[in-house]
């Protein structure tokens, strides 16, 4: 598809995603009054609308949809950036076990070793962040043999350090002096943008728009790695550095997203590889698209969460793995499976 | 009719429309919960949501149930919550809080996060933390709520109606030499208990009884078979139904034959709203466990008193 059309596609996409997302939740709130409060907030209508309807719109659920937005797009290009470094299109930041490596590090900062209210919006990403690291390096390093990553080894190195790092959570958890925290923590792992503010933004939007920026700039690096490390290496890239970037980068935004809304998992998956199909492997358009693609996805897995059961609300990591997981295993079944051309 | 007779209606009218009007807001405070959190918050709040069934009791037991603007899922007391308004407390419905618009919410640290003070925070509305580990405690917070909600008067004598309860209760059991040794299990099937700081041994001593588990440093411990084995407690209670006994904590835990309270047929269920909750009707779930405990004592102090 046209680069132009499939950028204005996607943006038409996004937006009715974001005004399907405000319109409905748990309260139910008339569309003119959506579009009157919208209206009003954008500077666009003198409408109005009551205060209730301008907090439940303006305040809870549209910061939840941004979240939201801005958590599937930086989880879809982490997945692009994962697949290329290990070469294979199974990688994914929640089965190389980030997501568990960064809920381990945040869950040890928020259960007890400083005060959950002051200090958190910085040090628990940066909990997280450590933990996702740690995870990532040594499930690249297992899986690694010079130049070539096994695919088993990796799944299997991913599988063990989320498990690991699953033990450390609940050993923190039920070792914490503050054990009433638990079915908070327990729910935050499951993944899941509720509680939404304004203020909790910024953090995790600079870190996925930075994470987009970057890996748009590395695109044509990134194209050569596909090719293996050798011919990449002797077309002139720096294959090491560019390794050592992707993981980091993959770690950094992970680990902020995992700090801002739980580990939620399968979407740097599922996306990519709806993605190439319409945009073929070259990341100058793959990694823009997914993060689009993303967006459009988490925003109506989190519309499932709190919709399908009435007055009561789902992780949103749930709904992603119950999608995830069977689309994993179909691919898993695939023989000699290879990015797709276009 | 004269001018004066007009005057004297309008002025009648003044009068009754005054005193037809919601209490005055006397203005704003700022106050300190007991997270340590400095809230403003406006009073007295005529608008108020808790998110907790203890926290609910607590603002009906200081006579603030008109202030309620709805009741969480699982508020079942007084009867009165049933014409309330209901929203999901767990997780919490900011959309359903922010369309009833209170202007105070009220949380306890025992089952509410901190985070969602922030988000309630964003929508305008302040959040009161409420901390309950003694029975002090809760009297404390009858009054906070009642101060908070302009009730002081009505929460002062509901406490004091309460502590003489209590007194009474303790006049009671304070005639047990040997209070019996208590493991208090959340239920028949796990080992789940309270450890460290927690109403529910004030409860069991007010009953009567020694609670097991009050020095173990966890305050929610998971037990081991072997701790209750070497404890040996004479009695273990639960918030479970009457008809749970000792053949289900056998079936449980086979090897609790030999434990005394197992061995003597000294299992019993208490009520659970009542011990499980630390709010205004853990004084009556103290006396439900004391009759447990000390059945003779109160077949005398019925006997005493008629």
């Amino acid at each position: 598809m046209h680069i132009v059309r499939l950028g204005s596609v996607l943006v038409v996409l996004v937006t009715i995603s974001v005004l399907v997302g405000v319109t409905f939740g748990s309260e139910h709130v008339a569309f003119e009054t959506v579009l009157a409060v919208l209206g009003r907030r954008l500077g666009l209508t003198s409408a109005d609308p009551s205060q209730a309807a301008d907090a439940i719109i303006w305040s809870l659920r549209m910061p939840r949809v941004v979240l939201a937005a801005i958590v599937g797009g930086g989880l879809a290009i982490i997945g692009v950036a994962m697949q290329t470094l290990v070469r294979n299109p199974l990688a994914e930041p929640y089965i190389l076990g980030i997501s568990g490596g960064a809920a381990a590090g945040a869950s040890l900062f928020y259960l007890g070793f400083l005060p959950p209210l002051l200090s958190r919006a910085f040090s628990m990403p940066v909990a997280a962040f450590l933990g996702g690291l740690l995870s990532i390096t040594v499930v690249y390093m297992v899986a690694r043999t010079d130049a070539t990553v096994s695919v088993a080894r990796l799944l299997l190195a991913g599988v063990a350090m989320a498990a690991m790092m699953g033990a450390i959570t609940a050993l923190v958890t039920f070792a914490s002096p503050e054990p009433d925290k638990l079915r908070a923590v327990l729910f935050w792992l499951q993944g899941s943008v509720s509680g939404a503010r304004w203020s909790s933004l910024p953090l995790p939007a600079l870190v996925a728009c930075s994470g987009l920026v970057l890996l748009i700039a590395l695109s044509r690096p990134m194209d050569a790695m596909l090719l293996g490390e050798e011919p990449a290496f002797s077309l002139g890239i720096p294959t090491e550095r560019i390794k050592h970037i992707l993981i980091g980068l993959a770690a950094l935004v992970t680990g902020t997203l995992v700090a801002t809304s739980g580990a939620i998992g399968f979407v740097g998956l599922i996306v990519p590889h709806i993605v190439r199909f319409f945009t073929g492997v070259s990341h100058r358009r793959l990694v823009p698209a997914s993060f689009l693609v993303g967006a459009v996805f988490l925003i109506w897995a989190d519309l499932a969460a709190r919709t399908i059961l009435p007055s009561q609300e789902l992780p949103v990591g749930s709904v992603t793995a119950l999608c995830g997981v069977p689309f994993f295993l179909a691919l898993l079944r695939r023989k000699h499976y290879r990015f797709q051309a276009s | 009719m004269g001018p004066r007779i007009y005057a004297g209606i309008v002025a009648l009218l003044t009068l009754l429309t005054a005193a037809c009007a919601e209490p005055q807001r006397q203005g704003a405070e700022t106050v300190t919960d007991d997270l340590g959190r400095s809230i403003g918050v406006p009073m007295p709040a005529l608008r108020v949501a808790t998110l907790a069934p203890n926290l609910t009791e607590i603002v009906y037991s200081v006579g603030a149930g008109d202030r309620l603007v709805g009741a969480g899922a699982p508020d079942n007391h007084p009867r009165a919550v049933d014409t309330l308004p209901r929203y999901s407390t767990y997780p919490v419905d900011f959309e359903a809080l922010a369309a009833l618009q209170p202007d105070l919410v009220l949380a306890t640290t025992q089952i509410n996060t901190p985070r969602t003070a922030e988000t309630l925070e964003a929508i305008g509305i302040p959040t009161y933390f409420l901390s309950f580990s003694g029975l002090d405690d809760v009297f404390d917070g009858m009054e906070t709520v009642g101060h908070l909600l302009g009730t002081a008067v009505a929460a002062r004598a509901a406490v004091d109606s309460l502590r003489e309860q209590a007194a009474e209760l303790r006049r009671i059991t304070a005639r047990v030499e040997e209070p019996p040794s208590v493991l208090f299990l959340i239920g028949p099937e796990t080992l789940y208990s309270f450890g460290g700081p927690s109403y529910i041994h004030e409860v069991i001593e007010l009953a009567g009884g020694r609670s097991i588990t009050q020095d173990l440093p966890a305050a929610a411990p998971v037990l081991s078979e072997e701790y209750v084995l070497s404890e040996g407690p004479d009695v273990i209670v639960g918030p479970w139904s009457s008809e749970t006994g000792t053949s289900d904590l056998l079936e449980n835990h086979p090897t609790w034959g030999v434990v005394p309270a197992v061995r003597d047929g000294r299992v019993y269920g208490v009520e659970a709203d009542l011990v499980a909750r630390p709010g205004p009707r853990l004084v009556a779930g103290a006396r439900a466990l004391a009759k447990h405990l000390h059945p003779a004592l109160f077949a005398a102090a019925t006997t005493d008193s008629n």
